[in-house]
């Protein structure tokens, strides 16, 4: 039985479709990555997974319990694990304050290892917590029972570099231990690292499901080439060309038409230099989303 | 059993603590102040205001401790201070959380969305029992170290039957609290609707053809005054009181079921 299965998810707010009709199912044991910009619609999903909100249309199940039913998913809840995208803990209490209340709650079998890799200052007031410490805590928090599956919206924002690694180590070494983890991200650089699968949501709508090497594979080429001529010329007639980078002497983009068409136009040119490699997955979600998005998603690439 | 009532519980101690000693202070000055007008006849400065204003304040036998007290202390403190007070804070309990997005977490336990808001109701208890306990006993005291006598049987009941009142306007704030947007709407909300029943019922407890509109109000069924001055008091009223509660919280649950958060 699937972890998360969700069919025709729909959720609408008057005109607007924040979900329309998202359908795909993660795996036992499998990290799958969400992925989307700000405003797809990825915290929609993963609010009516856990009973925030109430579908227009269609159902999921979490562990086996419909969404719609409410004691079957207070039963699920006992083994999921939730990390929300802001974290709003009562900036009076302290951390250690929160977690016990959080244990009384749903146990805490996996607390004391958990605090040993994750480090916020739990002795002390939450509103003096950065940004970082505050994620740390929620992190701790989503994992301190040991659940089956885990459910995080955004992560790693707010965690330094350092302890993104840490992150990443420890949601690989929890896939492996058999943990279902199911985690959003505008950030592609994070989902290439962790996760199995990926899920991409664009205005509401799943507009691609594949494993990582397949959405390397269809996401095209990536082609460097040196010619002597002008190199204007060569992609003005060539289809399936986005993300053209010019440089001195040659041209860099991502082709993801037909080899021989490529070839053939080549071969019309005085080429120096050809490099043809795997994009970097930034890319590849370019060619998903087209152009119009790329000034957004190539500034959360440089921050991986 | 019980979590997250103990925990918001334990978070409204401090709370509790400082509204009973702020409360304590006033009661004991407004006990000092009737030794010092001891010999005044206070009934005097007030003959001359309209009956019904007499009533909306409870002014009743002004010159013994029980109707000075009636009308200083548990007409205002009790009926309209604490009233406002506690629909003030039940208005914040669920608005607040869904406001800071804590709303998230805390409805990722496996716990209902109608027992979350029954454990934060229960967690208000300790205000409630808290301000009656300490400024009962205060003011018991206290009177008893001044040298007046009240009846402690008639205290104890002023206090024990204010909380069904209480309720309602915990009841009110709940409500509030669950149909807003915002927290500081809904607190305002419930601090306005028992406000405007407060004045509704002192405006038109006089005028014959409308006082059926009093019945809407909870100040109806709770009379400090009368309770503490000779002990009179109408269990059928508490009830109405509690019935009420009831009702709001159980209205409350099923607005709550209905929201997305």
């Amino acid at each position: 039985m699937a972890p998360i299965e969700v069919t025709e998810l729909t959720k609408e707010y008057g005109d607007v479709r924040a979900n329309d009709a998202v359908t795909f199912s993660v795996k036992p044991g499998e990290v799958f990555g969400f992925l989307g910009p700000n405003g797809a619609g990825k915290s929609t999903t993963i609010r009516m997974l856990l009973g925030l909100l109430t579908p227009t249309a269609g159902t999921a199940t979490v562990l086996g319990a419909d969404i719609h039913d409410e004691s079957a998913l207070i039963d699920a809840k006992r083994r999921i694990g939730y990390l929300p995208a802001h974290l709003g803990f009562p900036p009076t209490a302290t951390g250690e304050a929160v977690l016990e209340y959080h244990a009384s709650m749903k146990g805490d079998e996996r607390l004391d290892e958990l605090l040993d890799i994750f480090t916020p200052p739990i002795e002390r007031p939450i509103r003096e917590y950065s940004t970082g410490n505050k994620r740390m805590l929620g992190l701790i928090q989503a994992f301190m029972h040991d659940p089956d599956l885990v459910i995080m919206d955004e992560p790693t924002s707010g965690l330094d570099p350092l302890k993104q690694e840490e992150f990443n180590g420890f949601i690989r070494a929890e896939r492996d231990r058999g943990m279902t983890v199911f985690l959003s991200s505008h950030v592609l650089s994070e989902v290439r690292r962790v996760c199995d699968r990926v899920g991409i949501i664009r205005g509401g709508e799943l507009v691609e499901l594949e494993d990582i090497e397949t959405l390397l594979r269809q996401g095209g080429k990536r082609v460097r080439v040196t010619t002597t001529d002008d190199t204007g010329a060569l992609l003005s007639t060539l289809d399936g060309v986005v993300d053209v980078q010019p440089f001195p002497d040659g041209v860099q983009f991502i082709y993801t038409g037909e080899y021989n068409a490529l070839l053939r136009t080549l071969a019309r040119h005085d080429v120096r230099e050809i490099d043809i490699g795997e994009p970097p997955l930034e890319d590849v979600f370019i060619h998903y989303y087209g152009q119009e998005d790329t000034s957004s998603e190539s500034g959360t690439g440089s921050d991986a | 059993m019980l979590e997250t009532a103990r925990y918001e519980a334990g978070r409204r101690v401090r709370g509790s603590v400082v509204l009973s000693i702020a409360v304590s202070c006033y009661s004991g000055f407004i006990i000092w102040y009737f030794t010092v007008l001891e010999g005044v006849a206070i009934e005097d400065v007030f003959e001359d205001l309209p009956p019904a204003l007499l009533e909306a304040f409870g002014v009743q036998d002004l010159a013994t401790i029980e109707g000075f007290l009636g009308a200083q202390i548990y007409n205002f403190v009790w009926l309209l201070g604490l009233g406002l007070y506690f629909a003030y804070v039940a208005g914040g309990t669920i608005a607040n959380d869904i406001e800071s997005e804590r709303m998230d977490l805390l409805l990722s336990f496996p716990i209902s969305r109608s027992r979350l808001i029954a454990e934060k109701c229960l967690s208000l208890f300790v205000p409630l029992v808290v301000v009656n306990v300490v400024v009962g006993t205060v003011i018991y005291l206290f009177a008893s170290f001044v040298g007046e006598s009240i009846d402690p049987l008639h205290l104890l009941l002023v206090h024990l039957l204010s909380l069904p009142y209480l309720l309602v306007c915990v009841g009110i704030g709940l409500v509030c609290s669950v149909v807003a947007d915002r927290a500081a709407i809904a607190e305002r909300a419930a601090v306005g609707v028992v406000f405007v029943l407060y004045l509704v019922e002192s405006v038109v407890g006089g005028a014959d053809e409308y006082d059926w509109i009093q019945y809407f109000s909870p100040t109806h069924y709770y009379e400090p005054t009368p309770l503490l001055i000779d002990g009179t008091y109408d269990l059928i009223d508490s009830g109405i009181l509690l019935v009420s509660f009831v009702g709001l919280l159980l209205l409350s649950q099923i607005l709550f079921h209905r929201r997305d958060i």
